[in-house]
């Protein structure tokens, strides 16, 4: 894989070009951000639940190890296999070990931001497994060999006729379709064939309850109910910071998660699995791929708080107009750029600059992760780290220097008021300047404030500051 | 595996925060509690379920067949209607996949959500509240619960049942252009008949 | 109370009248104030950036002018978050908490501290558009934020509201950030371009004539993006209208 830094700007600009895919892209999103904001200001306990949804899951994270052995033992009892993976790698190797153990060749699974992480598919598919993704986006995703650009809403950069395109030439179905209806209608009908003859399925896990040795999956389309009832084996992929301590805990969490999402009460399905069903087999892979690592990090470790809602996503102006895929990586948005950096700090070294810190992503957070100003914390490890441009890198060194020296400082104000003045309309606007290219330059002015207060207020004037010592 | 679990689990007591610094609250009991049918009802519309209200003088068979003329093959799972496919012949996903309308009785539901509770409990096998086209769903208006802290509070189901699923609603989706469509993968429609 | 104002780079060169509106009210509501002649710059871009180091000569630069003054206030609600939240390149002296902990925006400065009940020199005969900055919004907290479902309130609106003939137009995205964000004006520059455009659309088509802010380096971008897309709308500090604009 690539390690060069994913360029977002350039594919955020890409995707500015699209207008229809833009306008919708914005609008749908932020629709999903007022429908979250209904629910909220229905419920007026909404900042207590917040507030209690971030002390379980910060206990929980400060015990993960030994909520993760109550879970174990839970599960064990009630008949799950469970398994533990350090990386994508040795996830991939023990779902392929248990599917060649079941002469499994067909799996169908619901979606799982954990399975992306690792790279599964592709793994799977030389080991000769078919993999069919059954949740609607992640299935369009999947047949246009794209990641998710949205953790909620995996193909929401697409419009019907894209969806139509795609159908078109793996279903069959007529390419001018733009009846939404119809091409749901058109995967259902695809989708159950597979999913009665499949071998094997598989799930994420949006909560994992150590208290009872559940896992919890939440989903609108029942497609993860389907994936896990109707072949008799059944794996899910979690993360290991999925946990919560008491079943009841999972009140505050099933109360926030599909509001912040979708701005819906809750998903349609919210299912909880604690052991295999009759004549069957369960797996539970309890995957790490940094997650302990990521503890470690003082400023960043309540990242791991996370439950995947995408409100972040809907809320954020810089998501809603560059799209998920142009993060370049598995996990986009806000949270992503918060994420992404921990995977592979090189390649996300641009992602936290993806933001305007506006803070918006913070407060719509239902665990309270505070992700602007760990966007913030990010830039200055990164320049640490020196994963910052070595141009951009120096131009703030030297403007730092010059902000130190007030007589040097007022000589650079007088050269651009000159320029800006006299310099002609090409030269300001042509690509080194990136500033103008879709916007006017700030007007010149006669004098600056300091030039006037010097003309109109010499009397008052104060002692001045010592110059900078060098 | 176990060299896995227990460099994951080190690295994790290595790495966590301080514990003391983080205790765990008391179980939250929050919001509207409020248990009628009422707001049940409410909360069920709202997620694109409905309920079936008897007529006078009709058997649930008869409203079913009223509310799903065309269904032709119908199994219940429950005494209170005697549908067209005998349960005991539901052994096998595909046989469920065969099923128009599926009826089936919920232990109880949610009035905030309008969700109700189906385990192993009230089905055949676990597929059979997925793969029919609809599902009639019979309910105690006495087994409601106010919100989602007191039902993982009172409901001893969510510690017992291997298999408990909370449908509100129908099947659905939106990931086409936001276009809300019930029916996505699971039952194109649920119907709450109160008992 | 002796004032020191900070008068930040932006408005210093382009957007003098609004620090000069800045200063004549302060005097109008009997202030003392100095303007320390040798100041530059708070250090938020090379903090924004991630260059915090880079920002230590501008932040001693900041304390050296600033250290003898009760209350420092600027006409900024970025630089105020940067003063107050994150401006830590250098050792966090005596002097320097003093300096963080007395740095006010202009206008939580008037409506906290001054507690200024009445602008009985300003008119204002337009409909405007109030832009909240993030860093007013977010971080002073000037205003309540649409997504925390909080009891709304407004300090500029407060101080606006007292002014005579001026009318207010809400539009659709009232708290969205206009995309101007620091250096991502520059190095994201496609995505910010939008968002300003987006934004100034917003106001305009809900009827403001002007878009009235507490913090200039927003204005400068948002004026930018309106006037290349052709955006009939003009663009005012809240200073400026507080101190009696005659526009």
């Amino acid at each position: 894989m690539s390690n060069k830094p994913v360029n977002h700007a350039k594919a955020a600009e890409h995707f500015l070009e699209d207008a229809p895919h833009l306008q919708f892209h914005d609008e749908r999103l932020w629709d999903m951000r007022q429908k979250r904001d209904a629910q909220m200001h229905i419920l007026p306990e909404w900042q207590e639940l917040r507030e209690e949804a971030s002390r379980i899951k910060e206990h929980t994270l400060s015990r993960l190890p030994e909520y993760l052995e109550q879970f174990e033992t839970n599960a064990k009892k009630n008949g799950i296999h469970v398994h533990w993976a350090r990386d994508g790698a040795e996830h991939n190797r023990i779902v392929g070990e248990i599917l060649k153990a079941h002469n499994a060749r067909n799996l169908i699974k619901s979606k799982s931001m954990v399975t992306e992480e690792c790279d599964m598919r592709p793994y799977l598919a030389k080991q000769g497994v078919t993999v069919t993704e059954t949740d609607l986006g992640e299935r369009i995703q999947q047949l246009d060999d794209q990641l998710p650009s949205h953790i909620v809403v995996p193909a929401v950069h697409k419009l019907t006729a894209d969806v139509a395109k795609i159908f078109a030439k793996d279903y069959h179905t007529d390419p001018n379709i733009r009846d939404p209806h119809l091409l749901a209608e058109a995967q259902r009908q695809a989708a159950r064939p597979v999913i009665l003859h499949a071998d094997a399925g598989m799930t994420g896990g949006n909560f994992v309850v150590a208290e009872t040795g559940t896992f919890v999956v939440c989903t609108n389309e029942g497609n993860a109910d389907l994936s896990a009832t109707v072949p008799n084996l059944h794996i899910a992929t979690i993360g290991i910071e999925r946990l919560v301590p008491r079943m009841a805990d999972m009140g505050v969490f099933i109360r926030l998660l599909s509001r912040s999402a979708l701005g819906s009460p809750i998903t349609q399905y919210t299912t909880h699995f604690r052991g295999p069903q009759k004549g069957g087999e369960m797996h539970v892979v309890l995957v790490d791929n940094g997650r302990s690592a990521r503890l470690g990090m003082e400023d960043f470790w309540t990242s791991l708080k996370c439950i995947r809602c995408g409100a972040c996503m809907n809320t954020c102006p810089v998501y809603r107009r560059s799209g998920g895929l142009s993060y370049g990586a598995v996990y986009s948005g806000p949270i992503g750029a918060i994420i992404d950096p921990t995977f592979n700090e090189r390649k996300y070294s641009t992602l936290p600059y993806a933001s305007t810190l506006n803070g918006s992503c913070t407060n719509v957070c239902p665990v309270k992760i505070n992700i602007h100003e760990q966007l913030y914390k990010w830039r200055r490890v990164l320049v640490q780290h020196h994963e910052m441009p070595f141009v951009k890198r120096e131009i703030m060194h030297m403007a730092g220097k010059l902000m130190g020296q007030p007589k040097m400082y007022r000589a650079a104000i007088k050269a651009t008021e000159v320029s800006l003045s006299t310099m002609p309309r090409f030269v300001l606007y042509n690509w080194l300047n990136p500033w103008g290219k879709h916007r006017e330059n700030p007007h010149p002015v006669k004098q600056t404030f300091n030039d006037w207060y010097r003309k109109n207020r010499e009397t008052a004037k104060p002692a001045a500051a010592p110059e900078t010592k060098k | 595996m176990t060299a896995a679990r227990d460099e994951i689990l080190q690295a994790l007591r290595n790495n966590r925060p301080t514990p003391e610094n983080h205790p765990l609250p008391p179980v939250a009991t929050l919001g509207d509690l409020d248990a009628s049918r009422e707001r049940f009802i409410t909360s069920l519309k709202i997620l694109g379920g409905d309920v079936l209200e008897p007529v006078e003088g009709e058997t649930l068979d008869q409203a079913i067949l009223r509310r799903h003329p065309d269904a032709k093959v119908i199994c219940s799972n429950v005494p209170e209607a005697k549908g067209t496919l005998p349960v005991e012949k539901v052994k096998t996903p595909q046989d469920a996949a065969t099923i128009d309308v599926t009826v089936v009785r919920s232990p109880f539901g949610i009035a905030e959500m309008g969700s109700i509770f189906l385990s192993e409990a009230e089905l055949p096998i676990n597929s059979f509240a997925h793969l029919g086209q609809h599902i009639v769903v019979l309910l105690s208006v006495d087994q409601l619960t106010a919100n989602m802290h007191t039902a993982y509070q009172e409901r001893p189901e969510f510690k017992t049942a291997n298999y408990g699923v909370l449908m509100s609603g129908p099947s659905a989706t939106a990931d086409i252009q936001g276009v809300l469509i019930r029916g996505a993968q699971g039952v194109r429609s649920l119907s709450v008949w109160f008992t | 109370m002796k004032i020191g104002l900070f008068i930040p780079c932006y408005i210093d060169a382009f957007y003098p009248d609004a620090g000069i509106a800045t200063l004549e009210l302060l005097e109008k509501l009997g202030q003392d104030v100095e303007y320390p002649l040798d100041q530059t710059c708070c250090g938020q871009p090379m903090g924004n950036s991630g260059c915090n180091s880079d920002a230590a000569a501008a932040e001693a630069l900041f304390v050296r002018n600033f250290a003898k003054y009760d209350k420092i206030v600027m006409p900024s609600g970025s630089c105020t978050h940067h003063v107050r939240d994150n401006f830590d390149a250098i050792p966090q002296t005596d002097e320097v908490r003093h300096v963080r902990e007395n740095t006010y925006e202009l206008v939580e400065f008037l409506h906290d501290i001054l507690k200024v009940d009445a602008f009985p020199w300003a008119e204002f005969n337009h409909t405007v558009g109030l832009h909240n900055s993030c860093g007013t919004l977010r971080a002073l907290r000037t205003a309540s934020m649409s997504e925390l479902g909080e009891k709304p309130f407004s300090k500029p609106m407060d101080l606006l509201s007292k002014v005579k003939g001026i009318r207010f137009a809400t539009p659709r995205r009232p708290d969205e950030c206009c995309g101007f964000g620091g250096t991502f004006s520059v190095t994201e520059e496609a995505v910010s371009a939008r968002m300003g455009v987006d934004k100034v659309r917003d106001h305009h088509q809900a009827g403001a004539e002007y878009i009235v802010s507490a913090d200039s380096s927003c204005i400068m971008h948002q004026q930018g993006c309106a006037e290349r897309a052709g955006v009939p709308i003009r663009f005012i500090h809240i200073a400026q209208i507080l101190n009696g604009a005659a526009q």
